[in-house]
């Protein structure tokens, strides 16, 4: 069952930019269905398998979003009691960072990245089936948790030592979290190996590192982060594993051990973890405002820079999270925070060159990347806020922080996830979203991302910890909670009108064809779906964006390479 | 190869350059042997890249020559399976070896019995592919 | 300048509290520095996004036409590398000594008191042994903090807090004081807070600790130096309070 690509050297087409056939030569057996599911070792199958799963646990940890928002919605509210809000606020954090955004980005790097640089498959086909029921059984194992006596993991996302040591937290449902969170975590870094290996071994002809889409550019670098970042977190849980079965006492304070240590591996792990959820985005964001603008992208060498600058400036500040501990040296970290704000700003004074005299057209997805641009850009200046230790003595730990992070999450990783999926549907299935049903999806979330999360900011400012199950009428917090409630419902509606789309769209939605967008790069040169090795033909490559200049040869970039 | 070889030692190097400002400032323990870890991790790779490099001598690979024609990479690409039971094999093997840490060091066994399998199966797909 | 920094400054606060202690001014001239740059830039690249989306938009689904295809404008891009780094710079310089002064603490400050947090409650030990105690068990509801365990401090004093933690991870947070920081054991914690008001407020625990997190709650009573002079006064030497009466 082996399949091999071969190129053979046919006459050139006339006429400079004809494409040059390839020849498959030894066709294999497909497999078809649950046996298809299981089996296939086909990037697109199991970059699909990704993301199925992680938008369904997008929507899983946006119901327990709902459920902890409807206890917060008066004060003193008795729709859940402590236990259960603390469990569900854990899980909706594990969950939407380990299951939903991570993967989900993984998927599309799976399906997207071997058909950018024009390779037959990623490099190591069986081994990225592995990464997937990894990933599957880890996020299995840790939601079975709520179905043992003690219940799931309460002890919030990032576990903090020696809250999670087995006289705190007692029972399963910690393990599971611990377990589930390395089995997700080797996932991760399965597929990091992969995806680099792929790029580094397997581009086509022509295709140089610079000449590679900035959404590659993307993935490549936040897998860089993902092989930096996901080891020091498994390593951190084994330790914690140890404490909680062995009466080791590396995080227990009893036997000679520091609780602080947990802190300092979680967090070197923690940050460069949130720029991997957030930069596959922002490769997505540029695809998009790139191909809608029909421009290309506007300083190409600068925003493989600052991502460059992204990744590694994201290694040096794990500690701003640790800022009120009282045991970090803040002029350091403090410095390199507010520095990494300056790669962002480019890369935002790039997303608006590609959109400067462009020819806009403000499609569902390009919709989702003007959200997001609006949404990170007020979650980018929180952050340069709380990235100066005098305020964030004030802030830390508030539902300033919450409104900071659910900006600059939602808008990354939410809205460049929904914009992927209406870019990137049609290749995927061969049919196109419902752009009303979607245009409306956009609003109604949009409104309810701001109405949720920009009081919270308030009330922040206002003292309301994090993390608290209830609270009481005399703070000053209830009509801000309320607008924050309704907002979360708002949210809901809003992704049911895109889960309504999803499912109507994929039997009865408009035929795609090869490029509806008119796009620029090598995914939109082959079939929607594409075939199983995924090229019949490839244009020369003679820059990012080798498609356009096949399809539009009098419209080349200006002063190109 | 050369370019990846300077990605992954300007990583190396970069990291390198906080690890040494950072463990003398803040003379603290753990951030500086992570960063000093993070940095052996990539410029492990960056060696390895290096000597890829040294053994095609300097000769460049069509997708690192900016006007490769598609024909320049004829040939075999390389092993892509259609379809393989064996990963899910392996896989089911290390979720049980994932429960084994919480329920109880029986379910080693059921793990082991998956992996070993599983791995077998895997290489000896990889052989058959020889035919 | 400085008038406008030390006033209320409710555009920066919100609702929120603006501060009581000596550090207030100085953090409201850090809040005013990030707001002058935040303000301009976010409205800037705000204007831009929606001054190219609705000049540049496409006119329907006939509008074919295909833009200029530049891509690069080497003087703007360094312009807009080099002017964020000197913002940048200048935020931190202006937060640089302001963090230094929060966190200095002095040899011998006027008023010494340890602070320990516990699941779900607060001990407060005075100097003389005296100890204030209280937790969750003595709130039946979250509106109750009639039986809170209350830290006494006097105004215009330099008090001392060491942070200790009986277990798990605390943190220790009045929101007027716009400071906090964590009970974290084997992390020896020392900070110095001087209040320039009297009053009445409610401290709380902003990190996780466990099931009523929410209630690990106290009332902390800012007094006259006679008054608090006056009330340690009365106090036994290592005696206890307990909050809402009874055993502790």
């Amino acid at each position: 069952m082996s399949a091999t690509q071969e190129r053979l050297a046919p006459p050139r087409a006339a006429g400079g930019y004809g494409p040059e056939p390839l020849l498959e030569i030894i066709p294999s057996p497909r497999p078809r269905g649950l046996v298809k599911f299981i089996t296939s070792t086909d990037h697109k199958q199991i970059g699909l398998n990704y993301m199925v799963t992680a938008f369904a646990a997008f929507l899983v940890a946006g119901i327990m979003a709902e459920l902890m928002r409807t206890q917060l919605i008066v004060p003193d509210n008795h729709f859940l009691v402590a236990d259960t809000y603390n469990q569900l606020v854990t899980m909706h954090g594990t969950i939407m960072l380990f299951v939903f955004g991570g993967p989900f980005a993984f998927g599309l790097a799976n399906y997207i990245v071997p058909l950018q640089i024009g390779a037959p498959d990623m490099a190591f086909p069986r081994f990225n089936n592995l990464s997937y029921w990894l990933y599957l059984g880890g996020f299995v194992v840790m939601m079975f948790g709520f179905l043992t006596n003690n219940g799931a993991a309460d002890f919030g996302w990032f576990g903090y030592a020696p809250l999670t040591e087995a006289i705190h937290s007692p029972g399963p449902g910690a393990d599971m979290w611990v377990v589930g969170i390395a089995l997700t975590g080797f996932s991760g870094i399965f597929t990091a190996v992969n995806v680099i290996t792929t790029v580094f071994t397997l581009r086509a002809p022509g295709m140089v590192m610079f000449r590679m889409p900035i959404f590659t550019w993307n993935q490549l670098v936040t897998m860089f982060l993902v092989l930096l970042a996901f080891p020091v977190l498994t390593a951190a849980m084994a330790l914690l594993w140890c404490d909680r079965h062995l009466t080791t006492h590396f995080y227990a304070p009893s036997g000679g051990g520091q609780p602080i240590l947990w802190q300092n591996l979680f967090w070197f792990f923690g940050h460069p973890e949130v720029y991997i959820l957030a930069l596959p985005y922002f490769g997505v964001v540029t695809e998009v405002i790139s191909t809608m603008s029909k421009k290309p992208v506007f300083g190409y060498k600068g925003m493989v820079a600052a991502t460059l600058s992204i990744g590694g400036l994201s290694m040096g500040v794990w500690a701003h999270h640790m800022y009120t501990t009282g045991a970090v040296l803040l002029p350091f970290f403090a410095a390199l925070s507010l520095l990494i704000a300056v790669p962002t700003g480019i890369k935002f004074f790039n997303w608006i060159g590609t959109m400067w005299q462009g020819v806009i057209t403000l499609s569902t997805s390009m919709l989702f990347c003007l959200g997001f641009l609006g949404l990170f850009l007020l979650g980018g200046i929180t952050g340069v806020m709380l990235a100066e230790p005098p305020l964030d003595f004030q802030l830390h730990d508030t539902y300033f922080v919450i409104a900071h992070f659910h900006y600059v999450m939602i808008g990354a990783t939410a809205f460049g996830a929904f914009a992927a999926i209406y870019y990137w549907f049609p290749k995927f299935t061969g049919r196109m979203l419902d752009e009303r049903i979607g245009r409306i999806s956009f609003a109604i979330i949009f409104i309810g991302v701001n109405l949720t999360f920009f009081p919270q900011h308030d009330l922040g400012l206002r003292g309301m910890q994090r993390r608290i199950f209830t609270y009481s009428s005399f703070e000053g917090w209830n009509f801000l909670n309320l607008l924050s409630s309704i907002g979360a419902y708002l949210i809901g509606i809003g992704t049911l009108f895109t889960v309504i789309n999803l499912i109507m769209s994929v039997r009865q939605g408009r035929i795609a064809g090869d490029n509806p967008w008119d796009g620029q790069t090598l995914e939109w040169a082959t079939s929607s779906p594409p075939p199983e090795h995924n090229f019949e033909l490839l244009p020369p490559i003679r820059s990012e964006r080798p498609l356009w200049d096949a399809n539009h040869p009098d419209q080349l970039t200006e002063v190109g390479h | 190869m050369r370019f990846e070889y300077k990605l992954m030692m300007g990583a190396g190097v970069f990291l390198a350059t906080i690890c040494i400002i950072y463990g003398f400032w803040s003379q603290e323990a753990t951030g500086t042997v992570l960063l000093l870890f993070g940095c052996a991790a990539y410029v492990l790779v960056a060696v390895y890249l290096l000597m890829q490099w040294r053994r095609r001598q300097g000769v460049d690979r069509p997708e690192d020559r900016m006007d490769a024609e598609q024909s320049d990479g004829a040939g075999e690409v390389g092993f892509f399976p259609a379809a393989s039971i064996w990963p899910a094999a392996i896989g089911i093997g290390g979720i049980f070896a994932g429960v084994a840490l919480i329920y109880g060091t029986w379910y080693w066994v059921i793990a082991g019995v998956f992996i070993f399998g599983g791995v077998i199966g895997f290489t000896v797909e990889g052989e058959a592919r020889e035919e | 300048m400085s008038l406008i920094a030390s006033a209320p400054l409710p555009a920066t606060h919100w609702g929120g509290p603006s501060g009581i202690t000596t550090f207030a001014p100085e953090i409201n001239r850090v809040w005013w520095v990030t707001y002058l740059f935040a303000i301009p830039i976010g409205l800037i690249v705000i204007g831009l996004i929606t001054w190219a989306v609705i000049r540049w938009h496409r006119r329907g689904p006939d509008d074919n036409r295909r833009p200029r295809q530049f891509q690069y404008h080497i003087p703007l891009e360094a312009a807009y590398t080099i002017i964020p780094l000197v913002v940048v710079a200048v935020l931190f310089g202006f937060m640089y000594g302001v963090e230094n002064n929060i966190i200095h603490v002095k040899k011998n400050p006027d008023v010494k008191i340890t602070v320990q947090g516990f699941q779900w409650g607060w001990r407060f030990t005075y100097p003389n042994g005296h100890q204030e105690v209280g937790s969750v068990a003595a709130e039946p509801s979250i509106e109750d903090v009639q039986n809170l365990p209350i830290l006494r401090m006097p105004e215009h004093e330099t008090v001392q807090f060491t942070l200790q933690s009986d277990d798990v991870n605390h943190s220790f947070y009045v929101p007027e004081f716009l400071f906090k920081r964590d009970l974290i054991q084997r992390v020896h914690n020392v900070v110095d807070v001087n209040v320039t008001t009297t009053g009445n407020y409610i401290g709380e625990c902003t990190q996780l600790c466990g099931t009523y997190h929410a209630f690990m709650r106290f009332r902390l009573l800012v007094m006259t130096k006679s008054a608090y002079n006056t009330w340690y006064r009365s106090t036994k030497p290592n005696s206890i309070t307990c909050a809402g009466g009874g055993n502790c």
